[in-house]
């Protein structure tokens, strides 16, 4: 939960990368902590296991300066994707504000993709939350891998509810789709602080705004709120 | 939502507590990770990053204790060659976390910890209480301009 401090102006707010294992996750706060040059950045810390696998959460503190009179001080983690660690997964979404959901693109994660935003919405559930109060964003990693999975099989197994969310083509590796997807997330959480929200979140993309993952001709035009 | 006047008064009883105890440094954080006050020096160490990580180690023990058929450990405390963290549990989600060094000892720091504790779930509980009549926070305008990145 957002935490408002009036006395030093500050908020603080939590984004959890969510997904599989090895879909990404870590490589995107990499990527984010290389990229990053006007907000303030911390250490990026990770808890991982020598073989650089995460074995409970990867941590990056990024301040900014986006409300008025206020600073934002987003606190970015990642979950670690194994299986075995679902309980860790359940503590690191302790608080949680905004989630980015990191899909494999390769054909043969689907199934760790799907299980894994199944997951997902049993752990929000074990912290008394549901999907369709936090505010989350897609990103479908790996798209310049040979054999991706097309990017409407993609939408259709995972944006396919009433309210659609966000979805942004990435490669983490190369830092494609990192920041828009980072930078949507951002939006939607500081949306319910402005009087006068603007409700163009598709437009905040700095660069490449390629990325941005069109709708399917049927669903509600993007920018509109997430889930309610 | 942390209202100056809170934040003056945890800042007070966090400031008498390391005066008494001896202790380095002393913070209230959240389970989730996030800082609320902090009285003492920590040096150039990121104190984001502490939180977290104090944060995540207790909700580990957390979960220790209730497969051990316990609700909660009520305090943790991590031994250093020079520096020694002591974690308690809060009220309202909440930890208090102290660092200290040999210039005090754990039975001091305990002692101070537990008395501070105490006010501090008082305070916490009023917060929360006042909590809930608060209006949400509103900032007017725009927050950014459609073509600008929160974070670049």
């Amino acid at each position: 939960m957002a935490f408002i401090n009036y006395s030093s102006r500050e908020i603080q707010l939590k984004i959890v990368y969510y997904g599989a294992a090895l879909c990404g996750k870590t490589t995107n706060l990499v990527t984010l902590h290389k990229q990053i040059t006007h907000a303030q950045k911390g250490e990026l810390v990770s808890l991982a296991t020598d073989a650089d696998r995460t074995l409970f959460f990867d941590f990056l503190s990024l301040n900014t300066k986006t409300l008025p009179g206020f600073t934002t001080r987003f606190q970015l983690y990642t979950v670690p994707g194994q299986a075995i660690y679902n309980t860790t997964r359940q503590l690191v979404l302790k608080g949680v504000d905004g989630i980015v959901f990191c899909v494999d693109s390769h054909w043969d994660k689907m199934a760790d993709n799907v299980e894994s935003f199944a997951n997902l919405q049993e752990n929000l559930i074990e912290n008394h939350l549901s999907l369709a109060q936090i505010p989350y964003v897609l990103q479908y990693n790996k798209r310049d891998i040979p054999n991706a999975a097309p990017v409407n099989y993609l939408e259709y197994t995972f944006n396919n509810r009433a309210n659609r969310a966000l979805a942004f083509e990435g490669v983490a590796s190369t830092g494609k789709g990192v920041l828009e997807t980072l930078n949507a997330a951002a939006r939607l959480l500081l949306a319910k602080y402005s009087k006068t929200p603007n409700p163009n979140v598709t437009g905040l993309a700095k660069t490449d705004s390629s990325s941005i993952v069109q709708p399917l001709p049927d669903s509600p035009q993007q920018g509109s709120p997430v889930a309610s | 939502m942390l209202t100056p006047e809170d934040q003056a008064l945890i800042q007070n009883l966090l400031n008498e507590f390391i005066k008494k105890s001896e202790a380095q440094w002393s913070a209230l954080v959240d389970k989730g990770g996030n800082l609320f006050a902090q009285q003492g020096n920590t040096g150039s160490l990121d104190l984001s990053i502490l939180s977290a990580l104090a944060a995540g180690s207790f909700a580990a023990t957390h979960e220790l204790a209730k497969r051990l058929g316990e609700s909660e450990f009520s305090a943790l405390y991590h031994e250093g060659q020079g520096q020694h963290i002591l974690m308690s549990a809060l009220h309202c989600e909440c930890l208090l976390v102290t660092i200290f060094g040999d210039k005090t000892n754990i039975g001091l720091v305990r002692f101070y910890a537990q008395q501070v504790t105490e006010q501090l779930n008082a305070i916490l509980k009023q917060i929360q209480a006042k909590e809930a009549t608060m209006a949400p926070l509103i900032v007017e305008g725009d927050f950014l301009s459609s073509d600008t990145a929160a974070i670049s």
